[in-house]
Parts: C-alpha cells; sequence; structure tokens
C-alpha cells in the first residue's frame, strides 16, 4: 500500500530522469549523425575515446567549472548577506521582498541581452563609465581573458535572489531566542553569524548551493545570448558545446556523449563542494 | 405540419453540414515556416494566393523566430521525428547541403526546373544544389557588400590598402569616430566577412581536390590584414564583438566612414540622415584575387514525407514569380533572384540601386556546400576570433584550424 503512494512520483522521476539519462548513454556507444543518416549504429566506444582527446571538451569543462565556482560563490556570500538584512524588522518588509526577487523572474535571454548592451562597446553604461579611468575603451565582451567575468556577472545578478530566498526561509526557522541567549552569554553579535545561523542553516545552504551548481553547469541561454561562446571560445561551457554538437553539427552521438560527460562531472564537483562548505561552516563556528 | 417543418428543417441543415464538410475535406492545408520578417512580408502574397487556389488550397505560416540559428533549431527538433508538421521550410543557404545529406528534403521536380531555372539570375542558382539536384529555390537573394560615404571620399577604394589608408586619413581629419565596421564577433557572421577578404587576397577555404587550403600565403595575408585593421585603427577595437546590428548602429550615426553588409542596411539607411551620402559596392580586392560577395540567400524546400508536394511546388512558384519579387523589392528592399526583374528598365529608373546588387549577386560565391559546413565554420570563427583578440601566431594558428578541418573532413570518409 505505502509503494503504491509513491508510485505517481515514481512514474514522474522515471519518465523524466531515468530514461533521458538511459537514453543519452545509450546514445553515447553510438554513432548518430548526418554520416549515418542519423541511424544510430554502435561504434565501440569511439565517442569516449574521442572525447578524452577533445582539448576543445576539457577546456569547456574547466571553463563552466571555473564559471560555476565563481557565481555560485558569490552568490552564496551575496545570498547570506541579503538573507539577513530581510530577516531584519524593516518598513515595507514585504515590499523589499518581492522587489529583490525580480531579477530572479526575468527570463535569462531577456536579462543576457540586457547585459549585452550593458556592457556594448561603444555605448554600453560600463564602458563609458570606465573611460574616465581607463583612457582607451577595455571591450569587455571582447576581450578573452575578461569576458568570463561578464557573464559571472549576468549570473550573480540574476540568481542571487533565488539562494536569498531559500536561505530567508532558512532564517525564519530559527527561534530568536538563541541570538538571546548568545548575547546574555556575553558573545559578540558578529560571532552569532558564524556559530548560531550558518550552523543552523546548513541543510538550506547545501540545497542552494546543489540546485545552483546544477543549473551553472548546465548554463547555455546566458552564454548564447551574451557572447555566443566567444570571443576566441573563452565563454563556451559545456552546454553550449553539446547544444553545438546536436543542433548545428547534427551530430547526436557525440553530444550525447558530451552530456552524459557532464553529468559525471558534475556529481563529483556536487560531491566534494558539499562536503567542502560542510567542512567551513564546522571550522568557522569552532572559531 | 410542425412535424414536417421540423423535419425538412433537420435534413436541411444536416445536407449543407455535410456538404460543408465534404468541401472541407477537399481543402488541403499547406504549411510553412519562415523566419519571423519573412512571414511578415510574405502575409500580403499568401494573401492573394489563398484567394485565388480558395475551395483548393489554404496555406498556414508558421511564424518562426527572428534569429538565423533559432528557426535552424525549430526546424531540425521537427525534422528529426520524420514527421514534420511543414510541407515548407524557408532555409539559409548554408543549411540546404546539411539537409539534404540527412534526406529530409525532397528534389524539385523536373518540369518546375525547366520552366523557371533558366529565369534566375546566375548568381542566385548557386547555392541550391546538393550533389546535382535542386533541393531549394530562392525567395531572395543576399550578398556582403560593402557601403561607404559618399559625401567624405570622391569614391570606393577597390585595393585593401586603400581602405585602411582612407580610413585612418579620415579619423586623423576627425571627420569620423572609426574608419571601417564590419562583423568580428565570433559567429557566422565573421565567416561571411571571412570569405570576401580570403578571395579579395586571392586565397581559397577549400582548394582543388577538396583541401582546406587556410594554411597557404595568400589565405595568412587575408588574416593579417583582418589584423591589421584592428592593430592600425583603421577599425575600432570593438569590431571584434559586432553583429550586422551593432554595425549598422556605429555607421547610421554617422561615426564610421565603411561599412560591411547585407542589403538590408540600404533600406534602413534611407530612413536615417544619411540617405544621399551612402554608396554600395563590393569588397576590396588585392591584384591577385577578386572582389565577391558572400551569398546569404533564402529560399523554399519542400519536405519530404509531404503529402501536398504538388500544392507545395505551386506555392513556391507563385511566391517566387516575377510580380511577387517586385512587390517584395519595393516594400521591403528584398534582392530580386530572376534576371527579368534585376533587368527591368522601370524598376532601374525609380531605384538605381538594383543595377549595384546585381552586380554583386553576379559576383557572388557560395559558402562551401558540404553538410559538414557547420563544423568547418564553427573552427574557422574560433580561430579568426582568436586572432583578432588575442597575441597569437596567425601562421601557426591558422596551420592549426587547417589540420582540425582536415580531420572533420576525414571523419566524414568522403570529399565533395
Amino acid at each position: 500500500m505505502n509503494i503504491l503512494l509513491l508510485l505517481p512520483s515514481l512514474i514522474i522521476i522515471i519518465l523524466t530522469f531515468f530514461i533521458p539519462i538511459f537514453r543519452y548513454t545509450w546514445l553515447s556507444f553510438h554513432s548518430s549523425s548526418v554520416i549515418t543518416r542519423l541511424n544510430e549504429i554502435p561504434n565501440n566506444g569511439a565517442n569516449w575515446f574521442r572525447l578524452f582527446e577533445d582539448n576543445r571538451f576539457w577546456q569547456d569543462a574547466f571553463q563552466t567549472i571555473r564559471f560555476s565556482s565563481i557565481s555560485v560563490g558569490l552568490e552564496l556570500v551575496l545570498g547570506i548577506v541579503i538573507a539577513i538584512v530581510l530577516n531584519k524588522e524593516l518598513k515595507n518588509r514585504g515590499l523589499i521582498r518581492t522587489l529583490s526577487l525580480l531579477p530572479w523572474a526575468l527570463p535569462t535571454t531577456v536579462m543576457a541581452l540586457g547585459w549585452r548592451w550593458i556592457f556594448n562597446s561603444p555605448y554600453g553604461f560600463i564602458e563609458r563609465f570606465l573611460i574616465y579611468f581607463t583612457k582607451d575603451p577595455i571591450n569587455i565582451l571582447g576581450e578573452p581573458s575578461i569576458t568570463w567575468l561578464a557573464t559571472v556577472v549576468g549570473d550573480v545578478w540574476k540568481t542571487t535572489p533565488f539562494i536569498a530566498l531559500i536561505l530567508l526561509a532558512g532564517m525564519q526557522s530559527i527561534p530568536y531566542n538563541l541570538y538571546e541567549a548568545f548575547d546574555l552569554e556575553g558573545g559578540k553579535p558578529f560571532k552569532a553569524l558564524f556559530k548560531i545561523t550558518l550552523p543552523l542553516i546548513e541543510p538550506y545552504l547545501i540545497i542552494s548551493i546543489l540546485f545552483r551548481t546544477a543549473q551553472a553547469f548546465g548554463v547555455f541561454d546566458l552564454i548564447q545570448v551574451m557572447t555566443g561562446g566567444g570571443p576566441a571560445g573563452s565563454t563556451e561551457s559545456l552546454g553550449v558545446y553539446a547544444y553545438l554538437n546536436a543542433m548545428r553539427f547534427l551530430d547526436f552521438g557525440y553530444s550525447s556523449t558530451i552530456m552524459i560527460a557532464t553529468f559525471i562531472i558534475l556529481i563529483i564537483y556536487s560531491i566534494t563542494i558539499t562536503l567542502a562548505l560542510k567542512y567551513l561552516i564546522k571550522t568557522l563556528s569552532l572559531i | 405540419m410542425l412535424n414536417k417543418v421540423l423535419l425538412i428543417t433537420i435534413v436541411s441543415i444536416s445536407s449543407s453540414l455535410f456538404s460543408a464538410l465534404k468541401a472541407s475535406e477537399k481543402i488541403e492545408t499547406i504549411n510553412i515556416l519562415m523566419p519571423a520578417p519573412f512571414a511578415d512580408s510574405t502575409k500580403g502574397l499568401i494573401k492573394k494566393f489563398n484567394d485565388i487556389k480558395k475551395g483548393e488550397v489554404k496555406v498556414r505560416v508558421t511564424r518562426g523566430p527572428r534569429e538565423t540559428e533559432s528557426v535552424s533549431d525549430l526546424a531540425i527538433s521537427s525534422l528529426i521525428l520524420n514527421k514534420s508538421p511543414y510541407d515548407i521550410i524557408l532555409i539559409d543557404v548554408t543549411w540546404l547541403p546539411k539537409y539534404a545529406a540527412a534526406g529530409w528534403l525532397e528534389p524539385f521536380q523536373n518540369s518546375f526546373i525547366n520552366r523557371s531555372w533558366g529565369l534566375l539570375a546566375k548568381g542566385a542558382q548557386i547555392g541550391n544544389k546538393y550533389k546535382g539536384k535542386i533541393y531549394r529555390w530562392p525567395l531572395v537573394a543576399d550578398m556582403g557588400l560593402l557601403y561607404w560615404r559618399k559625401d567624405l571620399m570622391k569614391q570606393a577604394p577597390t585595393s585593401p590598402k586603400e581602405l585602411i589608408d582612407i580610413s585612418l586619413d579620415l579619423k586623423t581629419k576627425k571627420l569620423v569616430e572609426y574608419g571601417f565596421v564590419w562583423q568580428g564577433k565570433q559567429y557566422e557572421g565573421l565567416s561571411c566577412f571571412f570569405i570576401e577578404i580570403l578571395e579579395g587576397f586571392g586565397g581559397e577555404w577549400i582548394g582543388k581536390n577538396s583541401e582546406i587550403s587556410l594554411h597557404k600565403n595568400n589565405s595568412i595575408e587575408a588574416v593579417m590584414w583582418m589584423n591589421e585593421l584592428i592593430k592600425s585603427g583603421a577599425s575600432p577595437k570593438a569590431v571584434t564583438t559586432f553583429t550586422e546590428t551593432e554595425s549598422l548602429q556605429v555607421f547610421e550615426s554617422g561615426k564610421a566612414a565603411f561599412m560591411r553588409n547585407w542589403p538590408y542596411a540600404w533600406a534602413e539607411l534611407q530612413k536615417s540622415n544619411l540617405r544621399d551620402k551612402v554608396g554600395v559596392t563590393t569588397m576590396v580586392a588585392t591584384k591577385h584575387g577578386k572582389s565577391t560577395s558572400t551569398q546569404g540567400s533564402w529560399g523554399f524546400s519542400v519536405i519530404r514525407g509531404s503529402k501536398r508536394k504538388n500544392q507545395s511546388f505551386q506555392l513556391i512558384e507563385y511566391l517566387t514569380s516575377a510580380d511577387s519579387q517586385k512587390e517584395l523589392f519595393i516594400n521591403y528592399g528584398y534582392t530580386p533572384t530572376m534576371k527579368s526583374v534585376l533587368n527591368n528598365k522601370e524598376l532601374i529608373n525609380s531605384y538605381p540601386i538594383i543595377q549595384t546588387l546585381n552586380e554583386a549577386l553576379d559576383k557572388s560565391i557560395t559558402r562551401p556546400v558540404v553538410p559538414y559546413y557547420a563544423q568547418l565554420s564553427d573552427i574557422l570563427q574560433r580561430s579568426l576570433s582568436t586572432v583578432l583578440t588575442k597575441e597569437t601566431n596567425i601562421k601557426s594558428t591558422m596551420k592549426e584550424a587547417t589540420r582540425k578541418m582536415n580531420n572533420v573532413i576525414s571523419s566524414y570518409g568522403y570529399k565533395e
């Protein structure tokens, strides 16, 4: 009987999660492209051998990890700060909370176009502002060493509210008398953050990090619209590379291989980052 | 009595319903997918066709996305299923070999070809065939053009050196802020511009025996010149982030002396202050090369498996007829593809630009017609973007690009 109650969600999970993963894994061991007229022909793991030798894949993997860790890291720090502020008794708190959620509610394509124009050279706001300091225009979206930071800015701006919202929910579950007791015992307010708030919202931190990391790993629309993977391929993510292989090159076999490899890297990365976060929170609480 | 009236009413209603049903069974619906701008501009023509064929055929247009590649995504997603809801798709010139190789397209009927192929201008004939068969019929010709400011110089430059010299001179005199703006972002537009420069320097992308020739001297010179445009200051550094939109924006504001763009820019410029100050020609070239323009046309393809092939071919013939082309040119600035329209005296008198377009079309060349074009172009874009935005050795970068492209070709196991 109990199992029966689980059935609806089980079916959904199988349909949306296991079947696609199984299908892509299966496809990653087949050739399916224009050459095979899109027929699926087993190729003894040729896609995987190709992947290991594909510099572009590893470069994109590095870029994706760099993008994810920096943007999720920044989002976490900003999210904690914003959640603390929103948790205070403020005038018009409801309004401020709603407003702070707005960037998250915008479609990524729209906001990415907005950022593309903000970073535009020579007309964009940021270039216009920086010209007072640098004399020559920086050309942010055309400078391979810094363009990826512009995409981080876009991502942080959009998704920090999501983390702040989850953390705010976590902070509201902390009984206020804990802080009062800490205060009575002579604890400094600053230390309450490390000794009470962070350890108690740890599950929320981990959930938000996992959600965001999974999303950031699959980043596609932001990059596609803001830079198209350029300049010099410097901002190309694994998602963009998989898309190129499937939709532009019609190489579905290799595209599936990239997706499954991304999935594996994501699992390893998520476990590492969760353990690191737990360790960090523990260390901070002992200071 | 009442019963009789009721009976007659029921019988008449049901019979009229039945006949209406029968009529609607007869009416075939042709589904056609077009990018939004084309769906909008052909609205009038489609309505006329529907009126002519009333009771027989009805055309239903799906207004696709604006952006070229998004249309491709939509088209491919429907074609992969092998049960495309569309009978006709308006496709870009570079998609054709890929779609044809995947077996998605229906070759054009001989009767149609015999009737109309000879009416097309030479430049409009290219980019429609794959392995000897015609799979696409051009709706609009499109080719890269060099726009120049008539008020700032007596005549357009013809050599690469002249173009840089004039740009720098006008910049020093503070007549313009930038010299030459073009499409330097890492995307398809960069490949289009590069082909014109490459031909201008006498280089080639795919040489005889289907071998990549981007590592040869003429090709390297072409890349060096593109780099020189930015290094010398003839083009702004920001050009490496420019698509057609940004180029036109800068040129339209009067800040640049030259621009590389498509014919649509001409129609846009007619609405601006620069209306009478802009001339149009094809790309500069050295003595060893020739002035060319990259072909970027759109055309109709019938999808294999369509149950309304005959009606689809009729519709294509109507939409690409001389009258339709005239209408599309006058109202939307679409470059015609038929000789009779391009050489129409009346049209030339009212729109002298059509002669320039005709000349450019005559010089136009197509991008490599191979099913793996997207891969080759992707490698090219990345390499050029690297050269333009980083300090790199041009020779070794192009050599590496050549090697990667040859790998793609050999993985396909055949050459074309």
